[in-house]
């Protein structure tokens, strides 16, 4: 079980991870626009 | 060669073929619409189309856009703009060409549901209002962003990244929180289970202390000063319970005995912040509507200074001056008409769908559309002074009153989380004195099975779905409450123009001779008067080749005149033409407008012109009256043509009102409301955007004008009246979910504390059964009853006749 000393942190530190890819798409605005990607991929250039 | 309208475009054109067409791209499309058996297009199409309120040759102020505009190191400028009138794939594409068609223009992005365009462009080479002129030509109208909307736009990401950080936590918590209910801390790991609650308090503190920190900001707001209990906002219960479970946790943990209750607080705090940022960004949505209303009016006026006529931004304009407007502009403030006499389409003002002549001495108001000839008018009142301008006021004002929605069951979970609390440390100190070994084991449990998220979510996940569910119908619903209103509605109150009817003018009745009609509508086909629109589309339908008209002649507010094969016809008003009222009276009976034919000087037609009936208005009007809700016409129409509407669908007398005012309309709906009935409205002209407002409902109608979708908290996007329909099933539904959800969550919460209180539960029983009755709250909200269209029992009601086709048989 001592095996979970280490495996739990390492989870932690892979959340940490995905918050800070979070933290990176919001501030791109990665958010702001859910519609017009979907129908800008059927311009051809 | 004669000079004739495109069939498809309407562009004029030379030629001598019939159907005539001004280039092989229309001819085409034409061929194209006729042969999918879609002719109706050009009935459609050519009826009275709104004018738009933006000119396509406007010199665009530069001032107008001054403030949205930013200059990046490089030397680019760069803004964010409003373009009206983006739906599809297509529109994203030409005005993200802009940069190849436009020199200077570097970006150009479209947000296509929120209709907002960033543009990059140097300077030097071009300016934002050629860019503007540029959209103009393809029908896109572009707005200034405020400053405001961008602060707005960092504040909604902000909480986006809090969200998403609360999630990260709260999971990650209740995964150890699982780890430690199903035993861990029983074990002999003692050490593991230390650590568990240790790293679950270091995680949780990090949603208490940031991400939950707006709560008790507002708690704190509420409080200061304090004015009694019932003025406390949902944050203080909200904000007592994080904080009552966290500090007892804390204790717990360094204690190193007790019970932590990481878990729940960490959840809680997610769920709460995204039912917040839904319902900011449902009001954020219905600002940015708000914006849109500038195109109402016209960004620049020609006013009159002596003997020339200078183009001047309309925000210039002040009491006293003189501006010229030209036929099919829009008047760009109140004021009255100095010279020349006009019809003027009212309808975004008074709701008449009929054009009023204005002469020397008439008030006009701004926003109203001069249809036939150039007046001059000496302005009043200009901007927010003008009528429109209140209204305007009025409506926004409404909006941010009303936007924020108390949540009921924010408020629910706030004080079940005290109260579980309290029951928690009233089970411990009872079982201390039966058994103090067994005292923390019973409130583990009670802690545990204890769901403060089912209850919290039952209403906002409900009404959620409701909502998608109704959008997928055309309805789109903009406060959550309103579908609880809904059940509420015993009054609805209609706007007849547009709602009731099609708001287009149709002859609905001809007397005397058929092919009069057909050489009046020569001699109209030039005319954008509704009436000889509608003269034009009854000749069409009529399916007999066109004539063709010479000398054609317009008399201002009277008719028009003009040389049809050899023979001198005049189509106007019956006075004019010499007609007796009392051979008028049927018309005016049926809430029409008469029209006369005079062919070589001898009256040889008589037509009733009006608006015909939806189909669907009855049957829908006859549900309505199932569910006990009264339905009521305010209208600004004549009243006899309320009056004859009102009759057609059975209306009581009483409940008919014509001639209204939107002024008297907000103060009936007013008065209604202080009765204690609750009204829904349903309208379409700008007209009613207050008394939409002022509504528990207001319903807008598509094809309405932007302002009503800022005032009403409902928009219908398919026409007709059976959407109305849909939203009481979907209301019906929704409430009928919720009831369930917070039945189910309540009776759950309420046995399960009590058995876990009497010591009949295991914590490790407690943590199976605590995220199964967040699923069932889940599933239930999933599968509420599809809001099945309420099959109008579609008898065939004599008055389900559309007026036109019963006024026919005049003939």
């Amino acid at each position: 079980m001592e095996v979970l000393y280490f495996l739990v942190p390492l989870a932690l530190l892979l959340a940490v991870g995905s918050v800070l890819a979070f933290r990176w798409a919001t501030r791109h605005d990665q958010f702001d626009d859910l519609d017009s990607p979907a129908v800008r991929i059927l311009n051809d250039d | 060669m004669k000079t004739v309208p495109c069939a498809h475009c309407g562009q004029k054109t030379t030629s001598d073929a019939d159907p005539a067409f001004c280039c092989s791209g229309c001819e085409t499309v034409y061929h194209t619409i006729h042969s999918a058996g879609f002719a109706q297009y050009y009935e459609l199409g050519r009826g009275e189309r709104a004018p738009s309120a933006v000119k396509t040759d406007a010199a665009f102020d530069s001032d107008t856009f001054k403030d949205s505009i930013r200059t990046l190191p490089d030397g680019t400028c760069e803004a964010a703009l409003f373009v009206d009138g983006v739906h599809c794939a297509a529109c994203v594409w030409l005005v993200e060409r802009m940069p190849t068609a436009v020199e200077g223009v570097v970006e150009s992005r479209l947000n296509m549901s929120r209709g907002r365009l960033e543009l990059r462009w140097q300077p030097d080479k071009v300016s934002v209002p050629d860019m503007a002129v540029w959209l103009t030509q393809f029908g896109y109208s572009a707005h200034p962003l405020h400053r405001a909307d961008a602060a707005r736009g960092t504040a909604e990401r902000q909480s986006l990244f809090r969200i998403g950080v609360a999630w990260t936590v709260a999971m990650n918590v209740m995964l150890m929180a699982v780890a430690l209910y199903s035993g861990l801390d029983t074990s002999l790991e003692t050490g593991l289970a230390t650590a568990a609650r240790w790293a679950s308090m270091g995680l949780a503190a990090i949603s208490v202390f940031w991400a939950g920190s707006e709560f008790y900001r507002r708690a704190w707001a509420s409080m200061r000063p304090f004015r009694g209990l019932q003025h406390l906002s949902i944050d203080v219960p909200i904000t007592i319970g994080i904080w009552a479970g966290f500090l007892h946790s804390v204790w717990a943990t360094v204690s190193g005995n007790g019970e932590v209750w990481f878990d729940s607080i960490s959840v809680l705090i997610a769920a709460l912040l995204s039912a917040r940022w839904l319902q900011r960004r449902g009001t954020r949505m219905a600002t940015e509507s708000a914006q849109r209303l500038l195109a109402l009016l016209p960004s620049t006026a020609r006013r009159v200074d002596g003997d020339e006529v200078i183009e001047v931004p309309v925000a210039s304009l002040a009491a006293g001056h003189v501006v010229e407007v030209r036929a099919g502009d829009v008047v760009p403030a109140d004021g009255i008409v100095v010279q020349g006499h006009s019809a003027l389409h009212r309808a975004v003002i008074t709701g008449e769908s009929r054009p009023e002549d204005v002469t020397e001495g008439s008030l006009v108001s701004a926003g109203e559309t001069n249809v036939s000839a150039p007046i001059l008018l000496r302005v009043t009142a200009a901007g927010p002074e003008s009528r429109l301008g209140k209204i305007l006021s009025w409506v926004e004002s409404a909006t941010v009153r009303r936007a924020p929605v108390v949540q009921k069951a924010d408020w629910l979970s706030g004080w079940f989380v005290l109260a579980v609390l309290l029951a928690s440390l009233i089970t411990f100190i009872a079982w201390s004195f039966i058994d103090t070994g067994l005292a923390l084991e019973h409130t583990i449990a009670l802690l545990v099975i204890s769901c403060p998220c089912a209850l919290g979510m039952a209403t906002p996940l409900a009404l959620t779905v409701a909502m998608g569910r109704a959008a997928r119908k055309g309805i789109f619903i903009k406060y959550d409450d309103v579908l609880e209103r809904m059940e509420q509605v015993d009054v609805v109150v209609f706007d007849k123009t547009g709602t009731l009817t099609h708001g287009v003018l149709e002859v609905a009745a001809v007397v005397g001779a058929r092919e009069a009609v057909l050489m009046a509508a020569a001699v109209e086909a030039q005319s954008t008067h509704p009436v000889a629109r509608a003269l034009v589309s009854y000749a069409q339908s009529s399916g007999q080749g066109a004539e063709r008209a010479q000398d054609v002649t317009e008399v201002a507010g009277s008719g028009m005149s003009g040389i049809v094969k050899g023979r001198f016809v005049e189509v106007g008003r019956p006075a004019w033409l010499g007609v007796d009222e009392a051979e008028l009276a049927p018309f005016v009976a049926n809430g029409q407008s008469p029209v006369a034919i005079r062919i070589d000087g001898e009256v040889v037609a008589l037509l009733g012109v009006g608006d015909v009936i939806r189909d669907e208005s009855a049957s829908v009007l006859n549900v309505l009256r199932a569910r006990g809700a009264r339905p009521v016409i305010l209208s600004g129409d004549h009243p006899e043509v309320a009056a004859s509407v009102g009759a057609t669908l059975g209306f009581a007398a009483a409940d008919v009102m014509g001639g209204q005012s939107p002024e008297q309309k907000l103060a009936y709906i007013e008065h209604l409301r202080e009765q204690g009935h609750v009204v829904a409205m349903i309208g379409d002209g700008v007209n009613d955007a207050a008394s939409l407002s002022a509504a528990d409902v207001g319903i807008a109608i598509q094809g309405g004008t932007d302002l009503n979708l800022v005032a009403a908290d409902v928009f219908l996007t398919r026409s007709g009246l059976e959407p109305l329909q849909h939203l009481f099933g979907v209301s019906d539904a929704a409430l009928q979910t919720v009831r369930r959800n917070l039945g189910i969550s309540l009776i759950y919460n309420v046995i399960t504390i009590t058995l876990a209180a009497l010591g009949f539960v295991t914590p490790l029983l407690a943590a199976v059964l605590m995220p199964i009755s967040s699923l069932v709250v889940v599933f239930s909200s999933l599968v509420q009853r599809s809001a099945t269209r309420p099959e109008a029992k579609r008898t065939t009601h004599a008055h389900n006749v559309p007026v036109s086709a019963r006024a026919a048989t005049q003939e």
